[in-house]
């Protein structure tokens, strides 16, 4: 493979050398983007894992995922899914969970994640992360496809809760209910993305601290801190999460809350639309470790 | 109740087909009005298709403009609605929608420069393949090479175009500083995208090489990609246009087509 070489000519056997994938990481992570690709490789900041979207490297000898093979061989890697849908009553893609297998495989990743929402109905994408009713029969359907992924990968995924704009007539319970009886009933773990539960807790009123008491603090091993902007329509404002600006303040004292709560995990930096020069994604992350650490010295 | 299936395709008849009616009564009206929450759902449809085509298709925006070309993504969105939980997927079949929609103007260029971008991701994205080692070719007799079919690179994507689609394509690259203008008279191109050990190449090659590649992309002999070769070219030396061909990669270890075994 001559890139490799070129670019890291001690690497000949990178599976030898990568780092181990059964140690979690103790600090914050970035959401790796195409855009740095190079610069990482490059120079090769101090950040301790990365996180990429799995459907950005499917393919097997494809560009970016020979670079993302030289990566991992210098970093921790998580995998996360936006395009599974798994809350979609189409069947399940067996290709795109074949291409995830096959990464899964290869990369040896840390966490591989998903959504709790759908995203495709009758074959047409909308390539958003659409909110499920929490019923009864949307329960029994998520538990079955997560098992089913599961079964197939061979190891646990977590799933993330996703922004929501919108709530339906027919939900039976909070988020938090369904939330937690996914994690019984399937055995996933949570990505707890405390930007979007601010999102949702400011959209729809409820309180974000009986969301976090509401779900298994044993569940959550991952935590995911992204920007949001406020859009005015007509009288009220709703807040759209745009992964496009800074961590809010009020997100970063939700993070506090959520660590407290919950314990701390790691936890990952994720920037997609005006993403910014890879020392700002690094000073956020940095930022995360500082409000972690602040924490456990108040506790010791 | 609702099933699930039912109200995902009353929500997908909201945002597909503007058609809101079915599944307003099963969203909360509460303080903001729930057609307003649908279109938030509906501005993320139409803007993560624009953005993601606008990623494969950073020259065609670069040369019709922002305005244009978002104006463009929403016909074709309508048209050809993303079928893949992959977005790299969803521009497929621009090209051909933009010959369609400016077919006989002045324009058609753009689908010409659309089909190289796309020729580009796919080269991208492709499986490897060990490019032909010339020295095989040595072990066939004049006869048998004449019917051997090779197999293209995957690597490796055919763009002709009537226009100087090369050159446009090069100057607006995004690094690229200096304006150029460019009869589009000065064409035709015929180009081979091919992927390099550090990032995708595009070459221009002689119009018999072009005949030559295709044809035996479309699974002919050598011989009779040689006569569609002369047939472009009344000049064509085949030893030299397989020499490019090896020395680009573009070719993979051959098969003796059934003809010469028996």
């Amino acid at each position: 493979m001559s890139a490799g070489t070129v670019l890291a000519p001690h690497l000949s056997h990178p599976t030898r050398e990568r780092p181990p994938t059964a140690r979690k990481p103790r600090r914050a992570g970035i959401g790796l983007r195409a855009q740095h690709h190079l610069q990482l490789l490059e120079k090769r900041p101090p950040v301790e894992w990365l996180e990429v979207h799995s459907e950005n490297y499917f393919g097997r000898d494809s560009a970016h995922r020979r670079v993302l093979e030289k990566i991992r061989a210098h970093y921790s890697l998580s995998l996360h899914g936006v395009g599974l849908s798994l809350g979609s009553t189409d069947p399940l893609r067996l290709e795109h969970l074949g291409e995830l297998a096959e990464l899964v495989r290869e990369l040896e990743p840390t966490f591989v994640s998903e959504h709790l929402s759908w995203s495709c109905i009758d074959g047409r994408f909308t390539n958003d992360l659409l909110p499920l009713p929490y019923t009864e029969e949307a329960l029994q359907h998520m538990v079955a496809r997560v098992g089913q992924v599961q079964e197939f990968l061979k190891r646990q995924i977590l799933i993330e809760n996703v922004s929501s704009y919108l709530r339906y007539t027919c939900s039976q319970v909070p988020e938090w209910e369904f939330l937690a009886a996914l994690v019984h009933y399937s055995g996933c773990g949570i990505l707890l993305d405390v930007n979007n539960l601010y999102v949702s807790a400011m959209n729809h009123g409820f309180d974000a601290c009986t969301y976090l008491a509401g779900i298994p603090a044993s569940a959550v091993q991952e935590f995911h801190l992204a920007g949001h902007v406020i859009n005015r329509i007509g009288q009220h404002s709703i807040r759209i999460d745009s992964h496009g600006t800074h961590v809010s303040e009020a997100v970063w004292i939700l993070y506090r809350a959520a660590v407290r709560q919950l314990g701390a995990r790691p936890a990952l930096i994720e920037w997609d639309t005006d993403i910014p020069a890879l020392d700002v994604l690094i000073a956020e992350a940095e930022k995360a470790d500082r409000v972690t650490e602040a924490l456990h010295a108040v506790a010791a | 109740m609702l099933s699930l299936r039912e109200l995902q395709r009353h929500f997908g008849a909201a945002l597909f087909d503007s058609a809101p009616q079915a599944i307003m009564p099963w969203i909360c009206a509460d303080g903001l009005d729930v057609e307003s929450r649908i279109r938030i759902h509906r501005n993320n449809l139409h803007e993560g298709f624009l953005r993601a085509l606008a990623l494969e298709f950073p020259v065609i925006q670069r040369l019709v403009g922002e305005d244009y070309f978002h104006q463009l993504a929403l016909v074709f969105q309508a048209n050809h609605p993303s079928r893949s939980g992959n977005l790299h997927h969803i521009g497929r079949q621009f090209p051909q929608f933009l010959v369609g929609l400016l077919g006989g103007t002045r324009y058609r260029y753009l689908s010409d420069v659309a089909a190289l971008e796309w020729a580009y991701l796919v080269s991208m994205g492709a499986p490897e393949a060990t490019p032909l080692d010339p020295s095989v070719l040595l072990k066939f007799s004049p006869e048998t090479l004449s019917e051997l079919r090779f197999t293209l690179h995957p690597a490796c994507r055919l763009v002709r175009s009537a226009y100087p689609v090369l050159r446009i394509w090069q100057v607006n690259q995004s690094e690229a500083a200096e304006t150029e203008i460019i009869d589009l008279d000065s064409g035709p191109d015929q180009i081979l995208v091919r992927r390099g050990a550090e990032e995708v190449e595009l070459h221009r090659i002689a119009r018999g090489d072009f005949a030559l590649l295709t044809a035996l992309a479309s699974e002919a002999t050598l011989g009779d990609a040689f006569d569609a070769a002369c047939g472009a070219d009344p000049h064509f030396k085949v030893g030299e246009a397989l020499c490019r061909a090896v020395a680009l990669g573009a070719l993979t270890e051959p098969r003796i087509s059934p003809r010469a075994v028996s």
